[in-house]
């Protein structure tokens, strides 16, 4: 953590955007990606046949597999939603039986792999600029990216008082027993929001100090480009050959 | 032409804690100016008051002929350029030129090509410009910042403790830099040494105005740096000791570096040896003592022969 750690960006905000430039998705228009991606993942969720549920799945699978994101990444990410999945999951199995219960998870999961490619394949600012273009409000975007700033400062103020507890030898509040360690813990929490909280106010009049109202707005904007239609048209395809399916119209 | 004109000024925080206390100063226009005072004098309040960040404060600040309110704060902060203490704080975009471009996007300014360039250009970092800022050092990172402010194009540049951090050399590189930079400067800083390189003339600030004068009158002024906090710079000392041993230290530059660099060249010039028996406890000047300069390769050299 010492060693990952730097002055105001964490280790993890600098991993969250490292695949973007290794991944051929990091060329394509973020609009283009944002589109084909939501696309896919609306039909995905629509689909109820357990075959199609299947091949929606196995469209995601060959997507993380080609984006040229480590599988490492991606697994680690899809961990971090099993719980969530795992819900919806194991409420469906318990109510409806096993094979509704399986449907639910590869459902889930055909629509969370794609979303965890494109925001790993994506950097997060052109992410957020990307649904600004797609018109999405500007209050949404800009709050977004803030979010995402203030999120990292927390993480950094959490990961600076950590490494001070434990240059000063404290080893505590792993059980739940020991109130000491507790005590500890928790008035740590509330120097990590004090702390943010200060960095927070500096960080945002250094964004008023250079102009900022409430509006993030993007310098080179990207072209949609040929990289980007032919994205579009290979989600496209696949989700309407899917919901043409779902509906009957094929099959 | 004053730019910056500051009278009476006082600001308290809501706790009661008095940050600023009648302050009035003024700043011409071209003019280079230190507030110089220790840590929890009120400087980088002064600064972050007078970009229109410390609101309400009692006083009047006026900035390029406007009187500073609330109203008009957005609009007198395009004239002003803050750099922050820390630049973590302020850089804010994925890469070193498009955070760069940040300020003049918003801004709605022209050319912002042309504005990244020079702002890039001006700090010396155009092999930087597609490099991703928080992987830079922390020297880069404060030039980077600056360049951001740069490229927007300030009348005044408001600059928070510019060297703190900073290794030897960045601070050095940096402190050259400022020097070159012809731009109005208000420089918050308890780095006396740098200031003394940079400014034509310094404000000592303690919540009020405790001095003001030129670099070199600060420098000389060993007790009063004493009274309000600050550590007597090392150029501080070395002038005290020579002027005790009667030379002319009006005639030295303010920074110990120039000032070394002038008594080794008076030294090789007059080609003798010197003694100089420095004791901090030498309160009377010896007029009697001429300065004696000990030229220790001489001596080897002799010693050889």
């Amino acid at each position: 953590m010492i060693v990952g750690h730097t002055r105001g960006s964490s280790f993890r905000a600098r991993q969250l955007d490292e695949h973007s430039r290794s991944s051929w998705l990091g060329r394509i228009d973020p609009r283009a990606k944002l589109i084909g991606v939501l696309c896919f993942i609306a039909v995905a969720a629509l689909l109820t046949k357990p075959d199609l549920v299947i091949a929606a799945l196995a469209c995601s699978i060959i997507f993380a597999s080609i984006s040229k994101i480590p599988l490492r990444h991606i697994a680690r990410a899809y961990a971090a939603t099993l719980p969530f999945i795992l819900l919806a999951s194991v409420s469906v199995f318990l109510f409806t039986g096993w094979e509704n219960g399986a449907t639910m998870l590869a459902r889930t999961s055909s629509c969370t792999l794609p979303l965890i490619v494109l925001v790993s394949g994506t950097e997060t600012f052109e992410l957020f600029s990307g649904l600004r273009r797609l018109h999405v409000p500007a209050l949404l975007t800009s709050l977004l990216m803030l979010a995402h700033r203030y999120v990292f400062l927390l993480s950094d103020e959490l990961s600076r008082m950590t490494v001070a507890r434990k240059a000063r030898g404290f080893s505590g509040g792993k059980s739940l027993l020991d109130r000491y360690g507790l005590r500890v813990i928790s008035n740590t929490a509330g120097m990590v929001l004090v702390r943010a909280s200060d960095r927070a106010d500096r960080v945002f009049e250094g964004l008023r100090s250079r102009g900022f109202d409430t509006e993030m707005y993007v310098w080179r904007e990207s072209r949609f480009g040929r990289s980007g239609v032919s994205f579009v048209v290979c989600f496209a395809a696949a989700s309407a050959f899917l919901i043409s399916f779902q509906l009957g119209v094929i099959g | 032409m004053k730019i910056l004109e500051v009278k009476d000024l006082s600001f308290g925080y809501e706790d009661g804690t008095v940050a600023l206390k009648d302050l009035t100063f003024s700043v011409e226009q071209g003019e280079k100016v230190a507030i110089i005072g220790p840590n929890g004098a009120g400087k980088s309040t002064l600064l972050h008051l007078l970009a229109g960040f410390r609101m309400p404060f009692s006083g009047l600040a006026v900035v390029d002929g406007e009187t500073l309110a609330d109203d008009n704060a957005a609009r007198l902060r395009r004239k002003l350029g803050l750099l922050f203490q820390d630049p973590d704080d302020q850089i804010f975009m994925p890469t070193v030129e498009e955070d760069v471009a940040f300020g003049p996007i918003n801004l709605k300014m022209d050319d912002i090509d042309g504005r990244v360039a020079r702002g890039l250009k001006s700090v010396g970092i155009e092999h930087l410009a597609k490099k991703r800022p928080h992987r830079l050092s922390y020297g880069m990172k404060k030039r980077v910042a600056l360049a951001g402010i740069m490229a927007m194009d300030p009348k005044i540049l408001l600059l928070d403790e510019p060297t703190s951090g900073l290794d030897p050399r960045s601070r050095s590189e940096l402190v050259r830099l400022l020097k070159q930079m012809d731009r109005t400067m208000l420089i918050a800083t308890h780095d006396l040494e740098a200031a003394a390189e940079i400014v034509d003339r310094a404000i000592v600030l303690n919540v009020s105005l405790m001095m003001r004068g030129t670099m070199r009158d600060l420098v000389m002024a060993h007790e009063d740096l004493e009274k309000v906090g600050l550590e007597v710079p090392p150029v501080s000392k070395l002038f005290k000791v020579l002027d005790t041993m009667g030379y002319a230290v009006d005639s030295l530059p303010v920074s110990m570096d120039q000032a070394v660099a002038e008594l080794t060249k008076v030294i090789d010039r007059e080609g003798r040896h010197v003694h100089a028996h420095i004791h901090e406890h030498i309160h009377e000047r010896p007029n009697h003592l001429p300065l004696h300069a000990h030229n220790h390769r001489d001596k080897r050299k002799s010693a050889g022969k």
